[in-house]
């Protein structure tokens, strides 16, 4: 569904991703994991269209999609869900919602997505009318997705979901993330320095160092990996 | 075919009555030139310091078609046409200084914008005499209806509800726009561009399309000023008015209509008071211009987020409302 091949990233001259591949098949949950600076942001921001590779192919769905602006993106399907939430602070949890729908045009479809967000959240539906920024950081992170969501993504890109929140919130978290693949039938490619759970959920991993993949394997594969589990899972 | 012929009005307006007239027009302009602003500076959170140059723009390009067609053509179509057009040449100067630097950072559109309002003035004040009058002005022939000796009064206070008309209007599209799908879409692109950008919302677009139609009523402003005063000047156009309408924005609270509105009344009156004061006023007088910095200054400093805030003025009522009522009830 999704292949990065050999692609080359750069913060100015500063070369951040080096001959980048990866592949996400669809249906599949891939999660990606390293340490800080690794590259995991930069790769999702590069397939999401925030930055432009310089060199490598990035096809989505058999269709070369490397270089294009993010407004194009989305609407082809890719959702991406970014490192710190970035929801609209100003804007009530049901405006940043109805947000996520900007490219829904047709009004059914979109009440239709936001019923399936306050199913998977429904602590977004209690507080629908309360601006963005008074949400705590837990239910900032639900409403991230939850925006994503809202635009019927076949591929979701989520950035660290787990990033500062109680253990208990980051389980229920994931347990969302697990039934989006299951009941909407979303491919995910999930961004994660918390390694354990990240491969307990997914069924494939990659681990980058320095923007380079150094591992590729099924997920429970990784977690018995001994490399692995002392870099990463200490 | 003037509007005399429809509105037999024969106002009488003492002095008092021609002043408040005046006021009230000025108002009214100044209200469109703010809530326009309001657009780039409060919704949008960019930074433009060319307003006056919009506005000289429509003020012009209104000035311009009327004579060229004065004659031609009936008066009150004339009118709105020349309205009409000083808004399209204002929105293609938008559109001229917005595609380039909407791109760029805050500052550099700070900077772009209030170059290009100063460039508007002295283009304006070095065009040949024949063409846009250069220094010495342009005279706008009236034609929406004679003003004379006896018909002064009516044409102030047509002018007064002309201007009111459309500041209401400006109003409303303003609040239908920050409802509508679009009009969020540009509160998120002004809260962050990048997740905005990720939900599919082009912020570049958005960006342009509000400062576009922002020229466009500063146009639209201009043009019946100079309908209003019958003759223009580049020197009217100075950057002290953009620094005014930039003060209405910041006293009425970023993002609040009413409270625009508002701001203008209070800068315009103090303004027009102090200066009408008698030669002889004595510190009065002569310092005027100190004491308008002054009620600026303490204002800032008691109401920093504008006289009602972000908030309207229904919001302030509201609210005083329950306030007053627990009061009552807990006496
Ligand atoms: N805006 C930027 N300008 C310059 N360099 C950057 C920028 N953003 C990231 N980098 C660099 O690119 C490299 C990869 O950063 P990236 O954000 O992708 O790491 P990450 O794996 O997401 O790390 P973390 O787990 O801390 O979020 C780092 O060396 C970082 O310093
Ligand atoms: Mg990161």
């Amino acid at each position: 569904m999704l292949v990065l091949e050999g692609v080359d990233v750069y913060y100015g001259n500063i070369k951040a991703l080096h001959g980048l591949s990866i592949k996400v098949d669809e249906g599949e949950i891939v999660t990606l994991i390293g340490s800080n600076g690794a590259g995991k942001t930069t790769t999702l921001r590069t397939i999401s269209g925030l930055m432009s590779p310089r060199a490598g192919r990035i096809t989505f769905q058999g269709r070369e999609i490397g270089g294009e602006r993010a407004e194009r993106i989305v609407a082809q399907g890719i959702a991406h869900s970014p490192e710190g939430r970035r929801i609209f602070t100003d804007l009530t949890v049901r405006e940043n919602l109805d947000m996520g729908a900007y490219l829904i045009h047709d009004k059914s479809a979109a009440k239709e997505r936001l019923e399936r967000v306050y199913t998977l959240f429904p602590r977004l539906k209690e507080r629908a009318s309360q601006s963005g920024g008074t949400l705590s950081g837990g239910e900032q992170q639900m409403l991230a997705i939850g925006r994503a969501m809202m635009s019927r993504p076949k591929l979701l890109l989520l950035d660290e979901p787990s990033l500062g929140i109680a253990p208990i919130l980051v389980q229920e978290i994931f347990r969302e993330i697990e039934q989006i693949r299951r009941e909407d039938g979303t491919t995910i490619l999930l961004v994660e320095q918390n390694a354990h759970m990240a491969l307990k959920l997914a069924d494939r991993g990659y681990v980058i160092e320095t923007g380079r993949i150094v591992h590729e394997d099924e997920a429970g594969a990784l977690l018995d990996d001994p490399k692995v589990r002392e870099a990463y899972l200490g | 075919m003037t509007l005399a012929s429809f509105l037999p009005l024969a106002i009488e307006l003492g002095p008092q009555g021609f002043w408040w007239m005046n006021v009230l027009f000025l108002v009214a302009i100044y209200s469109l030139l703010g809530l326009s602003l309001n657009l780039i500076n409060g919704y949008a959170r960019m930074f433009s310091l060319g307003h006056h140059g919009f506005w000289a723009m429509g003020a012009y390009g209104a000035a311009w078609f009327t004579i060229q067609f004065h004659g031609h053509m009936p008066g009150v179509p004339l009118f709105l046409m020349s309205c009409v057009f000083a808004m399209g040449v204002a929105a293609v100067g938008g559109l001229l200084i917005g595609l380039p630097c909407l791109r760029l950072r805050g500052d550099y559109l700070a900077i772009a914008t209030l170059g290009f309002g100063e460039i508007v003035r002295i283009a304006i004040q070095n065009s040949p005499r024949e063409a846009l009058g250069g220094s010495l002005g342009l005279e706008v022939p009236r034609v929406i209806m004679d003003v004379t000796r006896k018909t002064k009064a009516d044409f102030r206070v047509l002018m007064v509800a002309i201007g009111f008309v459309l500041v209401a209007l400006t109003a409303w599209a303003i609040r239908n726009y920050i409802r509508s799908a679009r009009g969020r879409a540009m509160l998120a692109v002004a809260q962050d561009e990048t997740a905005a950008g990720l939900l599919g919302i082009n912020p570049v677009r958005s960006k342009v399309l509000a400062f576009v139609a922002a020229s466009a009523v500063a146009g639209l402003a201009g043009a019946v000023y100079a309908h209003y005063q019958g003759i223009i000047t580049p020197l009217e156009f100075n950057f002290m008015e953009m620094v005014k309408i930039f003060l209405i924005v910041v006293l009425g609270g970023l993002g609040s209509i009413s409270g625009c509105v508002f701001a203008a009344f209070l800068l315009i009156f103090v303004e027009q008071w102090l200066a009408k004061l008698p030669a002889d006023a004595g510190f009065f007088k002569d310092w005027w211009q100190v004491e308008y910095a002054a009620i600026l200054v303490l204002l800032m400093i008691f109401r920093p987020r504008g006289i009602f805030g972000p908030r309207e003025i229904t919001d302030v009522w509201r609210d005083l409302k329950a306030k007053w009522a627990k009061k009552r009830s807990a006496a």
